[in-house]
């Protein structure tokens, strides 16, 4: 009866996939100030990557410009293999979700989906059903007639989708439109970002600061900040091998211990020095190891430190501190312990415990034992 | 308690003394007449202008004795009857009405560009340079702006003198229907753009930039986009221009040199050349009725707009 989604194309497929976006040398020039310099990346088709990174880092600034809202100082961005620095927006085949949805308050929901077919001149006859079939896509299905100061937060969201997907467009962009919305409506929009992405495996480019977000949809992850890219890899890679002391910290909850390199292996195995104290780690970046006598901190995620009120408990463990519980706070599925350490001139170290199975509990002022394998810390300049 | 009072910043002593003589005068539980209170100045405007109205209806009515100069003490409908039968009135009616409908049109088309540029540039300098140049001639009154276009386009005026340097022989600029409308023109203009700038403001950039990047190109994203979204101003921008293009005076009075007048300079004549005031009172009854006939279709047509402030009919 209706015609079927355009043929979704793998969204597991592999970097080996034809190229959909090359970004290529591209630098913005804002009066002097570089909002973006020398990022260049690849984007097989139908995947989804997200640019992260805090406010400030270029992200968006990126974002525009593969839309064409800017034109890049230097540099080149090819779509589909095409150089697009001279095409303007409306001439690119290129859907955006706006940071605040940009929906034409003069229109209804499926006046706003109808729009962008309506300037590509498709034929007027086909309109009507494949609005309601992209509203459907959007579980919006009845709702065309609705103004959109009458939709909920969450429904204007999925008429801004509908609307940047209805012409069927070579790429997705979405500029933090989520940032808005409360956590649990941003929690559900973010799997149905990634359901409608799968199911019409569209290539998608999302900017955000949740490093949340971007773990949870991405096959992909450029890491940015101040306008430099500072790492690209999937989300599991991004989170357990971060290239740098940047990604290390700005996903995740991680403790720095500040140190000097003592000696660097062939195997990446390395150990910094701090007073008396000895910690054994990896090496972080392989690409540009430390070498002996660098200043150099270790990296170890809340997570993967174990607390026990006596060493014993601690006897599989690499690496062993004693410390002085100074807080606690609950956070529902897990409680944060922050410890200070005598070894490291009571810096305090930061450890979940959600061991649900485990009812014991630590009071601030209580001296504890907390460990970790030497895997798990990475060692960065 | 006095001693901790000094210990209060001096303003807020000051605003504690005022707040007592206020209670003195105007005690708390008179506190729900205080809004009618403030409203009293401006009925009595209104009042007294309803007054002067229902004393100009009297007038109306009340035909002058050419022979003995008195008003008829009978009330008559004789010159309501004149100012449709007199042709002389049927041409001013027509040529203010056709007049205030062009200006309307000309300086929307006009403010809008203006408006646009002024409230979109990036340039804080621009920005200036634009206002200022828009209140710049706020400052001028209308009769001295009118007389600097006579000095302007007369015979021996910048124009004409610039006109014969390329060999034109000099044109008749002034005291004609065109030069009365540019006038009109330039004096709405500033109206126009002060009435659409806020509703442009109103329009987030960000709509425009999704209509490109939805495949609008600027024509289409400004008529499916930036029009239907700026009508309030539009209709409040066309609203003022053309009611007080209908009722001027001035400009072509000066700029029309006599043989170009609108119903305003009509009234003018009955009231201080013929002393006919009881037909110069039908014809200011009548431009009233007309006025407001225009606005209300307006209105009906095209909603309040920008005019009705508060809640915007999207």
């Amino acid at each position: 009866m209706q015609e079927p989604f355009r043929a979704a194309a793998s969204h597991v497929a592999e970097g080996d996939g034809e190229i959909a976006v090359t970004v290529r040398n591209v630098g913005m020039d804002f009066d002097g100030v570089q909002a973006v310099k020398n990022a260049s990346f690849d984007l097989p088709k139908g995947r989804f990557l997200t640019i992260l990174g805090p406010s400030g880092s270029g992200k968006t600034t990126l974002l525009r410009m593969i839309a064409g809202f800017q034109t890049p100082s230097s540099g080149e961005i090819f779509i589909n293999g095409e150089a697009v620095s001279a095409v303007p927006p409306h001439k690119r085949s290129i859907g955006m979700v706006f940071q605040r949805l940009a929906l034409f308050p003069h229109m209804t929901a499926a006046e706003n989906v109808a729009f962008p077919l309506k300037m590509r001149r498709r034929d007027a006859r086909t309109i009507p059903d494949r609005v309601e079939r992209y509203l459907a896509l959007v579980r919006l299905g009845g709702y065309g007639g609705r103004r959109i100061h009458e939709l909920s937060g969450g429904q204007q969201q999925r008429v801004a989708i509908a609307r940047a997907l209805v012409f069927e467009p070579d790429l997705l962009l979405l500029d933090e439109p989520l940032a808005a919305l409360d956590r649990k409506l941003r929690e559900e929009m973010q799997l149905e970002f990634r359901r409608i992405q799968r199911e019409l495996g569209v290539t998608t480019i999302n900017v955000t600061h949740d490093q949340r977000e971007a773990l949870v949809v991405s096959d992909d992850i450029v890491v940015m900040d101040q306008g430099e890219i500072q790492q690209k890899a999937r989300p599991i890679h991004t989170y357990r091998q971060p290239r740098n002391a940047f990604v290390a910290n700005f996903i995740g909850v991680t403790n720095f211990i500040a140190g000097t390199v003592r000696d660097v292996s062939e195997a990446g195995d390395v150990s910094i020095v701090r007073g008396d104290l000895m910690l054994a780690g990896k090496v972080g970046d392989p690409v540009n190891p430390p070498a002996e006598g660098d200043k150099a901190s270790g990296a170890i995620r809340a997570e993967q430190i174990r607390l026990a009120g006596d060493a014993a408990q601690l006897s599989t463990l690499d690496c062993v501190l004693t410390g002085t519980v100074t807080d606690t706070i609950f956070e529902g599925e897990r409680m944060v312990y922050e410890v200070a350490c005598a070894a490291i001139g009571d810096e305090v170290i930061r450890v979940f415990d959600h061991d649900p199975a485990a009812h014991t509990q630590f009071d601030i002022g209580q001296s504890v034992f907390l460990g970790w394998n030497a895997r798990d810390m990475l060692v960065f300049r | 308690m006095r001693a901790a009072r000094t210990a209060y910043p001096l303003k807020w002593r000051i605003m504690d003394a005022l707040e007592g003589v206020a209670a003195a005068i105007w005690p708390a539980r008179f506190g729900r007449a205080t809004p009618y209170l403030m409203l009293l100045p401006a009925v009595l405007l209104v009042g007294l202008l309803v007054l002067g109205l229902i004393q100009i209806a009297d007038a109306s009515l009340r035909t002058l004795d050419t022979t003995t100069f008195q008003f008829s003490d009978d009330y008559s409908i004789a010159n309501f009857r004149r100012a449709l039968t007199e042709p002389l009135f049927l041409v001013v009616a027509q040529r203010s009405l056709v007049a205030a409908l062009i200006v309307t049109a000309v300086t929307l088309v006009f403010a809008f560009p203006y408006a646009y540029l002024m409230v979109r540039t990036r340039s804080p300098g621009l920005r200036k340079f634009l206002l200022i140049a828009l209140f710049l001639p706020f400052f001028i009154g209308q009769v001295v702006r009118a007389y600097g276009w006579l000095i302007i386009l007369g015979n021996q005026g910048m124009v004409n003198e610039a006109l014969g340097l390329v060999g034109v022989a000099p044109m008749r600029l002034i005291y004609n229907y065109p030069a009365v409308l540019f006038g009109l023109v330039q004096y709405m203009l500033p109206f126009a753009v002060l009435m659409l700038a806020p509703a442009l403001t109103a329009i987030p950039e960000e709509l425009e930039a999704a209509a490109g990047s939805l495949g609008a190109n600027w024509v289409r994203t400004f008529i499916h986009v930036v029009l239907p979204l700026a009508r309030p101003g539009f209709i409040g921008a066309g609203v003022v221009v053309l009611t007080l293009s209908l009722t001027d005076f001035a400009v072509p009075a000066i700029l029309g040199g006599g043989s170009q007048d609108f119903i305003a300079n009509a009234i003018y004549d009955q009231f201080f050349r013929t002393s006919d005031q009881g037909l110069g009172a039908m014809l200011a009854l009548m431009l009233v009725a007309l006025g407001s006939i225009l606005v209300g279709l307006v209105f009906a047509l095209f909603g309040a707009g920008t005019l009705a402030m508060g809640r915007s009919r999207v």
